[in-house]
């Protein structure tokens, strides 16, 4: 076979053995298509594969033009295939272009080289700078294929090849098929890309929020969801206030999954409100409580929700904190001694008029509490749940470590219990005095 | 390494011992406020620095705890890099940095990544540990230029290749580095992998050339994927076998408790990596991760007291355990005595 890329493709006065080596040549060459445009679904890196199948195999230079949803014109390619311009629908306004968008019929221009002219490629390049590259090849054929899917042109391929190679008619059909999967597989990302964005817009909201600074306090916080890669779920935390007087929340939604995590986001907005107006955890609690049993959901939500008040220079904090239906704050003192903090409270969004109550702490410099959700210590791995006997084992080792190794290191610990295994929403805050 | 960049080095490593997070902090801080070169800092500085905390739990000087703690401080050391880098304007594509499974060194991820984000790129950071459909909901979502992995440890390789799978089946090149590829490109170009990186600089460098679209990686010997993958499906249970073994030689050692609470700690995780050793050998045909593994474990074991005869019994109960594998079995018998040969005396 020959070396030219372009020439491979194409029949000439052949063998009958030559034709038969060209015809598996191109079942190659789509099947390759197929298989290779169905790898992303994300439509810059499509445009860039089908930019990388089609040079130089079947064409000198190739560009896509793509119908945007602000309904302007997007380029991608040329001679640097991550080259990408946006361009007005005005521009291309009575141009051979805008003839194959509207028409989604394929056109082949030949142009004539003795009269030196450009005006063939104007009409189906719209931009300057690929427009020169493409005369700089001296073009003897430009073929604009109209990539339609789904009964909608979303853009055209524009493939150029050089003097003395034009397309001939088999070569014509061939990319013809090309633009079809093409076009499934663009149009396909155009979807996904369109959903994408409107679905990563809301999820930002429904992410776990940047952590602030606190003066003389530390804090970190990991969450793992089960559902790995979508990044969101039924647990949640949340850190706000000001100067010395802070809450730190901590809460699990039942179930998992976007539907949790739509609930989460009330119940972070809501918990934000009710501080507001009223600073105490039990208050607070009991506020967002009040909001979720006047909601019809038949969800509820545990929470445990910490004012933490620390001394400026990081000596000590005091602590109040409340639960609904939460696991309580662990306390990592500097000793390496741990205590759970002695307080309980009922779930919140099952009955209204509830009151909680509040554990008072004092935490010296060095001192860690950890907040967690039942992701942690019901994590089930082959020897069973990682149990809370394994989580306050663990904890003494970091005694000063800080909260940021403490949080990594009973993250790594409750996953490598789970060695694979499905697993709950994880969530971790920790907090710690720092001078 | 200019005058100023090996002071703040002592200071920083000065910073880390004592597990300060502000006073290293602030040493990165004037460094960078004196205008020394950022990418020299967190290369000469801060993964120096970080270096010589894994050299330090090595010898058994420090525990895990302290090392995590340690860590916890340079990653806050790099962040103040990556707040500084987060100024220089953005001239190049966009790359994804990740972690794969098991991997929870997350540090050199976040210095490769602040290094591209110095020298330009857009980087999208994925943390420690991360499963492949996460990684490919991302690339799919961010479609970038290219995909860098860092893998420090041989247990995380086989996820590693589920990266480049990923990665690659999207079209997109992925560069590869960290110490469980070793000291040249044998293992990542087994794996599928586009590039190697030796280090930081070296990942900047590569960046800038790669291929725009790169084809789907080849699928792996076979022989080597069906016997790595019925050790993992087995590994909870070769890791009892092993331990029951080998245990009863190592109870015999160290005498002093703490040395004795240092070792047991460690021994947990020998069993791993010896099993992790096997299994990356199968997946990457480079039988240098057992024989290394043998004298790190070596190293590891005599640093907290041990009979200096107890890797070598390792490998021969890890011989034993992996019967039923039979390519398994070979290497170590073959690769990994050469490790402690390598090794040459003990100082016990």
């Amino acid at each position: 076979m020959t070396t030219s890329g372009a020439n491979a493709v194409r029949t000439g006065s052949a063998t009958e053995h030559e034709l038969l080596a060209e015809a598996r040549l191109r079942v190659d060459l789509l099947g390759e298509v197929t298989s290779a445009l169905t790898g992303s679904l994300n439509l810059r890196r499509t445009v860039l594969r089908l930019l990388d199948l089609v040079t130089p195999r079947v064409a000198d230079w190739a560009m896509v033009v793509l119908v945007d949803e602000a309904s302007g014109l997007t380029l991608h390619g040329g001679a640097d295939p991550t080259f990408a311009t946006a361009i007005p629908r005005a521009l291309i306004e009575g141009t051979g272009v805008e003839r194959v968008l509207r028409s989604g019929q394929d056109e082949l221009l030949h142009v004539s080289v003795e009269l030196d002219s450009t005006e063939g490629l104007d009409t189906m390049i719209p931009h300057p700078r690929l427009r020169d590259e493409a005369v700089g090849l001296r073009p003897a054929d430009v073929l604009s294929l109209a990539l339609t899917a789904r009964g909608s042109t979303i853009g055209t391929l524009v493939m150029i090849r050089s003097a003395g190679r034009g397309f001939p008619e088999d070569d014509v059909e061939l990319a013809g098929q090309i633009a079809s999967q093409a076009s499934i597989a663009l149009d396909s990302a155009r979807l996904y890309e369109e959903r994408g964005r409107i679905t990563s817009i809301l999820q930002s909201s429904l992410r776990p929020p940047d952590l602030p600074t606190i003066p003389g306090a530390r804090v970190s916080a990991r969450f793992r969801p089960a559902a790995e890669h979508l990044d969101i779920g039924g647990d949640f935390y949340d850190v706000h206030g000001s100067a010395d007087d802070w809450l730190l929340v901590l809460g699990d939604v039942c179930g998992k999954g976007v539907e949790a995590a739509v609930l989460t986001g009330r119940a972070r907005q809501g918990i934000r409100m009710a501080a507001y107006f009223d600073r105490r955890p039990a208050a607070v609690l009991k506020a967002l409580n009040s909001v979720l049993c006047e909601n019809d959901s038949s969800r509820f939500v545990t929470v445990v929700c910490a004012r933490f008040r620390p001394a400026p220079d990081g000596s000590h904090a005091e602590v109040d904190i409340a639960v609904a239906g939460h696991p309580a704050p662990i306390v990592l003192h500097a000793d390496g001694s741990v205590d759970q903090v002695e307080v309980a409270g009922i779930a919140s969004g099952v009955v209204p008029d509830v009151y909680y109550t509040e554990a008072r702490i004092r935490m010296e410099a060095g001192d860690t509490m950890l907040m967690f959700t039942d992701g942690v210590d019901e994590a089930r791995g082959a020897d069973g749940f990682y149990g809370m006997d394994k989580l306050l084992g663990l904890l003494p080792d970091y005694a000063g470590a800080g909260p940021v190794a403490l949080c990594e290191a009973v993250e790594q610990s409750v996953v490598e219990h789970l060695d694979g295994r499905a697993h709950d929403d994880i969530a971790l805050l920790a907090v710690s005095c720092e001078g | 390494m200019t005058g100023a960049l090996s002071g703040g080095s002592v200071e920083f490593d000065r910073a880390l011992s004592a597990v300060d997070g502000r006073a290293a902090a602030s040493v990165v801080r004037g460094l960078l406020d004196d205008g020394e070169d950022p990418l020299a800092v967190l290369v000469d500085v801060i993964a120096a620095g970080q270096r010589t905390v894994g050299e330090r739990w090595q010898r058994g000087e420090w525990s895990i705890a302290k090392e995590h703690a340690a860590t916890a401080v340079a990653v806050s050391a790099t962040e103040v890099v990556a707040r500084f880098a987060e100024r220089v304007p953005i001239t190049r594509g966009r790359v994804v940095v990740a972690c794969a499974e098991r991997e929870w060194h997350a540090l050199p991820a976040l210095i490769i990544g602040t290094a591209l984000r110095l020298h330009g790129w857009n980087t999208v950071l994925l943390g420690a540990s991360t499963s492949p459909a996460r990684l490919s909901q991302c690339l799919h979502d961010v479609g970038p230029d290219a995909t860098a992995v860092s893998c420090s440890v041989l247990g995380a390789l086989p996820t590693t290749r589920r990266f480049i799978e990923a990665s690659t089946t999207a079209g997109i090149p992925v560069v590869v580095g960290g110490s469980a590829f070793g000291r040249d490109s044998t293992r990542a170009l087994a794996l599928g992998a586009t590039a190697w990186a030796p280090d930081a600089h070296g990942a900047v460098a590569l960046l800038d050339g790669l291929p725009a679209v790169v084809p789907r990686a080849k699928p792996l010997p076979r022989q080597g994927v069906t016997e790595q993958s019925a050790m993992e499906l087995d590994h909870h249970r070769l890791v009892e076998v092993l331990r029951g073994r080998w245990t009863p030689a190592a109870a015999a050692t160290p005498d002093a408790p703490l040395e004795r609470k240092l070792f047991s700690a460690a021994c947990g995780e020998v069993l791993h990596q010896a099993l992790h050793s096997v299994a990356a050998t199968l997946l990457t045909g480079d039988p240098r991760t057992i024989s290394e593994t043998a004298a790190w474990i070596d190293r590891l074991l005599t640093a907290r007291g041990a009979d200096p005869r107890l890797a070598g019994e390792l490998g021969d109960a890890l011989a034993s355990t992996l019967l039923d594998f039979p390519t398994a079995h070979d290497l170590v018998v073959r690769y990994w005595a050469d490790g402690l040969v390598l090794q040459g005396e003990h100082t016990s």
